[in-house]
């Protein structure tokens, strides 16, 4: 049977290897029904979560996310099919050895009020019995992995604002470096602003510590900004797509995956998609020497009333439009504007876009880290990558 | 026993004299008073909590459980005092007190026990869950040091209520401040009434204190403020 490989031990697993393949979570025809309930929860889910990526649940309310992920932990037993773990069928582990090898993320962080923070992070270690050192230099570790400030460690939950809350949530799910990470919604509570920082805190965080995790959320845009893989339920727990975000927006297989996706699927892939994967048009360029004759000629190729003018070390100095051109010989004899829409190569295609519709030139210049020039992005070349 | 209180005319409410030649007794009254309250409060106590765990883990029971606490509850304490007083095995003296005591703290102490337990966000216990906690180690590390404030109020609730009730435990000769009260009352004489009416206030008075600073050593994250800082 497939369904044991070799057993891994659950402790020493290091996410960081990971093989080909190996999957650290597999859902197999996992089933919740309650007692009572019309329909099943959870109807035979089939998902399997590689190792160290971040698989997203989402779907409308009803859909079993949450139940699905609280499977995955035993706070919700299943009526039917079997979660593994590392190969390990998780009925089969104690339940508190296996909830203490998964970190646990949820709703408005779930602290404990009447812990200090420095207690709240300590949480799993402190069961696990380990010294008071030890405990100390991990706390101490977390808080700076999580971008807490030290000064808060000494301080009572209700004294954090909802942000800082949550950071000491992903801490507390952290201290015992367990493998796996199951997160439950853990944004929904914050404003906007403070989601946004946090949502890019988990990706740089994911990037350094590689965690298998399980994120649940309603919302697709984070869903897409965070996930590895989207997996898309339907009311009643029946998996309708798992892809990858870019494979997902491309072609969902049916209706009601384009719909959850909503009407803005080309948006979105913009979003998912940076400068440097588009085609990027060279531009009408000139260099300072050239001149105003040859800066005509330029626009007239390119179809623009306007250069861009580069230096001879490759630096963009600023745009020249046709009417600056008169009266003078050279490019160096005009006053170069500076462009309003400049773009890195590490720029989303969506924050492109928005640079492009709303500049005069109606271009985004494409300039390096180093300030080189690289060219420029037009509407065209957005639409190119997108259909490609 | 219990006579009509008739003063004379020209008799003073407290003969301070009575009260200096009995300083030995009325310490040694207001030490039982103090030992049956405290040990009154603290059976129920631990009785109590084990109930309420039971009515928290196991729903159902709530109800027939308070019931009963309810019903030993409504009790007239001289009933009660009475009916245990005849019943062989119990007789006059500090047991009998006890479990009428006793019994009378259940009530209060169960409500307050089951609404702080169940006045654990249910954010906190499930994260405890999620983390590995077991049962027992929840109940005493998470939702017991957050029931603690309602806890706390229970037993001052209790604890007053007590010293009140201790003072009718006089009566089947388990000591105590009610002693001299009937003393007083058995004799006429109004001054071991006034000192055991006043101290029995004091004590109440201080027991209550002493659980009010109980609670302000235990729950300090209860009155940590919120910041004003911005969020970051």
């Amino acid at each position: 049977m497939t369904d044991a490989p070799p057993v891994a031990d659950q402790a020493t697993a290091t996410p960081t290897e990971p093989g080909p393949g190996a999957a650290a979570i597999r859902l197999e025809r996992l089933t919740k029904r309650y007692p009572g309930a019309a329909g099943p929860a959870v109807d035979g889910l089939d998902l399997t979560i590689p190792r160290g990526e971040l698989v997203a649940l989402v779907g409308p309310s009803g859909c079993g996310k949450t139940t699905t992920l609280k499977m995955i932990n035993r706070l919700v037993e299943p009526t039917g099919g079997t979660v593994w773990m590392d190969g390990v069928d998780a009925r089969t582990l104690p339940v508190h050895e296996l909830r203490r090898g998964i970190g646990y993320v949820i709703q408005q962080a779930g602290l404990f009020p009447h812990r200090k923070v420095a207690d709240n992070i300590a949480t799993v270690p402190q069961l696990a019995g380990w010294s008071k050192d030890r405990v100390r230099q991990r706390v101490a570790e977390l808080a700076e992995l999580v971008e807490l400030d030290p000064d808060l460690l000494g301080r009572y939950p209700s004294a954090l604002s909802g942000g800082q809350q949550q950071r000491v949530g992903v801490a507390r799910a952290l201290a015992a470096d367990p493998p796996v990470l199951l997160m439950d919604e853990p944004y929904s509570a914050v404003d906007p602003i403070v989601r946004a920082r946090l949502q890019d805190e988990l990706l740089a965080l994911q990037e350094r510590v590689q965690k298998t995790i399980v994120l649940v959320t309603h919302d697709i845009d984070e869903a897409i900004k965070l996930a590895d893989r989207i997996a898309i339920l339907k009311v009643g727990g029946i998996l309708a797509q798992v892809d990858t975000p870019e494979d997902l927006l491309r072609s969902p297989v049916d209706e009601f995956v384009a719909d959850f996706l909503g009407d803005d699927r080309g948006i979105k892939r913009l979003s998912l998609m940076r400068v440097r994967q588009a085609r990027v048009s060279p531009g009408p360029v000139v260099a300072p020497s050239d001149s105003a004759a040859d800066a005509r000629g330029v626009m007239a190729a390119q179809g623009t009333d306007w250069v861009a003018v580069v230096d001879p070390d490759g630096c963009l100095t600023g745009w020249v439009g046709a009417a600056a051109l008169d009266g003078n010989a050279q490019i160096a004899d005009a006053v170069p504007e500076p462009f309003a829409a400049v773009v890195d190569p590490d720029t989303t295609l969506k924050a492109a876009l928005d640079q492009i519709v709303t500049s005069r030139t109606r271009v985004a210049v494409v300039v390096d880290a180093g300030g080189r020039y690289q060219g420029v992005l037009t509407v065209d070349d957005l639409a190119e990558g997108v259909t490609r | 026993m219990i006579g009509a209180l008739v003063l004379g005319a020209d008799e003073p409410l407290v003969e301070w004299d009575w009260v200096s030649r009995h300083t030995d007794e009325i310490q040694q009254r207001l030490w039982q008073h103090l030992s049956l309250t405290v040990v009154a409060v603290g059976i129920g106590f631990v009785l109590a909590l084990a109930l309420a765990v039971i009515a928290v883990r196991w729903r159902w029971t709530y109800g027939p459980l308070a019931g009963l606490a309810g019903v030993l509850y409504a009790i007239p304490a001289l009933a009660l005092f009475g009916i245990l007083v005849s019943i062989p095995a119990f007789g006059l003296g500090f047991r009998t007190a006890e479990v009428a005591l006793v019994s009378y703290t259940l009530l209060i102490l169960l409500r307050n026990i089951v609404t702080g337990l169940d006045s654990v966000p249910a954010a906190t216990r499930e994260a405890a869950d999620g983390m590995g906690f077991e049962g027992w180690r929840r109940m005493l590390f998470v939702d017991i040091p957050l029931a603690a404030p309602v806890i706390i109020a229970g037993l001052r609730i209790a604890t007053v209520t007590t010293v009140g009730l201790v003072t009718v435990a006089g009566l089947v000769a388990a000591g105590g401040l009610g002693e001299l009260i009937t003393e007083g009352l058995g004799r006429s004489f109004s001054t071991p009434i006034m000192v055991g009416a006043v101290l029995s206030v004091a004590l109440a008075v201080v027991l209550d204190l002493a659980f009010l600073a109980l609670e302000w050593v235990l729950t300090p994250w209860a009155r940590a403020r919120p910041s004003r800082g911005g969020q970051r």
